[in-house]
C-alpha cells in the first residue's frame, strides 16, 4: 500500500468517483478497521463507526492536500477521532481544558518553541529519552484512545498524577524533536 | 483556552492541549472546544497538524482487520442508494432528497489558483507559448477538470468538462433557492475555457445558501429545461 496510491485515489473521490472510493475502502479498511476495534473493543460498534468514518472519508476527501499530511495517517486520524468520539459519548471523562495546567520542568526556552517547525520521523528515538512508563502512557493513550482516569487506573497512580505525567511528557517530546 | 503568544507559557499549554487532543485523552467537551478552535487559530491547527503527523508512527501499532462485506454494502446504501433509485430523476424528489444532500461531496465548480513560479515547471513547454491547457481526468469519473495556465498572469484555471464518454455531452449548471424549481444557470464550455456569464435576470438570485448542482445532459444543454441527467456534485453557496 503506498501513499501515494491513496493520495490519488483520495483526488478522484474528491471528484465523486465511486470506483476510487470502492477501490480505496478496499485498501485502506482494514487499517481503519483495525483501528475502530482497537479502540472501541466491540464488533457491532467498530462496524457502525466505521460506516460513519467512510462517509465522512466521501465527504471531505477534497479537503486532503497532498503537502500537509500523507494519506494513510489522514484516513487514520479521522477513524480514531470517529472511534475516540464514540468511546468518550459512551464513558464520559472528566474536562481539564479550563483548568490550570502544571507545566513546571523542562525549561524550554519559550522563544524557540514558539516557532511551528517541521521535523523528521524522530518520534521514536525521542520515546527512547521519556521514562518507560511514561512512554508506555503516551503510547497506550493514542493506540487505546483511554482518558485520563483509565490509563491512571491501569498505571495505578493518581489522576493528577498522570496528567502531569502526560503533559510533561509531550513537551518533553517537542523539545526533543526539535532539538 | 487562551490565544497563542509568541513567548512564554500559553504556547506550551498551547502544545500540550494540541498534543492532548491528538492523544486523545481529552474529555467530548475539551474536544468540542479544542475543534472549533482549530477551525479559526491556523498557528493552533499547525500544532495539531505537527503532532499528527509525529505520532502518526504508532498507527503501525494497529492490526488489519478485514471487515465484513456488509460493511461496505451499507456504506454505498447510505451514500448513493436514493440517488440511483431515480434513474430518470423527478426534480423534486431529487432535490429533497436527503442522501444527495448528504452524500455527494461538495465540488468547487470553478477553482482558479495562483501558480507559484516553482510550479510553474509542472507545465513542460518551450517558452514561446504564454498558455497552455491539461485535463485532468479520472478513471470512471463522470467529469475531467481543464486546466488552463497562463503564464503571463501566472493564474492557474481549473474547469470541470463532461468526461468523454460514448456520447457527447455537456455540464449544466443549476440554480437551486429553497424549494424552488432548479433554473439553468447554462452549459459549461466543453472546452474548459471561458466562464458561464449568469444571464442578469438571475444574478439577483445567487446569494449565501442558493445552492448549486451540476448534472450530466446531452451534449448543449438539457433539451426539457429541467435537469435530465444524473447530478454530479452539488454544493451551498457560502460567504468567501
Amino acid at each position: 500500500m503506498i501513499d501515494e496510491d491513496i493520495a490519488g485515489l483520495l483526488g478522484r473521490v474528491s471528484l465523486g468517483d465511486r470506483e476510487a472510493f470502492a477501490e480505496l475502502y478496499r485498501q485502506t479498511s482494514p487499517k481503519l478497521f483495525g483501528i475502530c476495534l482497537r479502540i472501541l473493543g466491540n464488533r457491532g460498534e467498530a462496524e457502525e463507526a466505521l460506516q460513519e468514518i467512510y462517509v465522512k472519508i466521501w465527504q471531505r476527501a477534497g479537503r486532503f492536500s497532498q503537502g500537509q499530511a500523507a494519506a494513510m495517517s489522514w484516513l487514520a486520524a479521522i477513524a480514531r477521532n470517529q472511534a475516540i468520539d464514540l468511546i468518550r459519548a459512551r464513558k464520559p471523562a472528566a474536562n481539564v481544558i479550563d483548568e490550570a495546567y502544571d507545566l513546571a520542568d523542562p525549561a524550554a526556552d519559550p522563544e524557540k518553541s514558539a516557532v511551528v517547525k517541521a521535523e523528521g520521523r524522530r518520534i521514536d528515538a525521542c520515546m527512547e529519552e521519556l521514562e518507560k512508563d511514561r512512554a508506555e502512557a503516551v503510547r497506550r493513550a493514542y493506540v487505546e484512545g483511554l482518558s485520563y482516569q483509565e490509563l491512571a487506573d491501569n498505571f495505578a497512580v493518581p489522576l493528577n498524577t498522570m496528567r502531569t505525567w502526560l503533559r510533561r511528557s509531550l513537551l518533553k517530546l517537542r523539545e526533543c524533536m526539535e532539538r | 483556552m487562551t490565544a497563542p503568544t509568541p513567548e512564554g507559557r500559553d504556547f506550551r499549554r498551547d502544545e500540550v492541549i494540541a498534543g492532548e487532543y491528538v492523544l486523545g485523552v481529552l474529555s467530548a467537551d475539551d474536544r468540542r472546544k479544542v475543534e472549533a478552535r482549530l477551525a479559526s487559530d491556523r498557528n493552533f491547527a499547525a500544532m495539531v497538524d505537527r503532532w499528527q503527523s509525529n505520532l502518526s508512527s504508532f498507527d503501525d501499532t494497529y492490526d488489519l482487520v478485514v471487515p465484513p462485506p456488509r460493511t461496505f454494502t451499507a456504506i454505498e446504501r447510505r451514500l448513493f442508494e436514493t440517488a440511483q433509485l431515480e434513474p430518470a430523476p423527478s426534480r423534486r424528489g431529487l432535490w429533497n432528497s436527503l442522501a444527495v444532500w448528504r452524500g455527494l461531496a461538495l465540488v468547487s465548480l470553478a477553482a482558479v489558483a495562483v501558480m507559484g513560479a516553482s510550479m510553474a515547471g509542472l507545465f513542460k513547454v518551450p517558452s514561446t507559448g504564454t498558455s497552455l491547457v491539461a485535463e485532468l481526468a479520472g478513471k470512471g469519473s463522470a467529469i475531467d477538470l481543464v486546466a488552463q495556465f497562463d503564464r503571463a498572469s501566472g493564474r492557474l484555471k481549473v474547469t470541470p468538462v463532461a468526461a468523454r464518454q460514448a456520447e457527447q455531452k455537456s455540464l449544466e449548471l443549476w440554480l437551486i433557492n429553497g424549494s424552488n424549481p432548479a433554473i439553468s444557470l447554462g452549459v459549461l464550455p466543453q472546452s474548459g475555457e471561458g466562464e458561464i456569464a449568469v444571464p442578469s435576470a438571475f444574478q439577483s438570485r445567487i446569494s449565501a445558501g442558493s445552492v448549486l448542482a451540476v448534472s450530466v445532459e446531452p451534449l448543449g444543454g438539457s433539451p426539457t429545461g429541467s435537469a435530465t441527467g444524473p447530478i454530479i456534485a452539488l454544493g451551498k453557496a457560502r460567504s468567501h
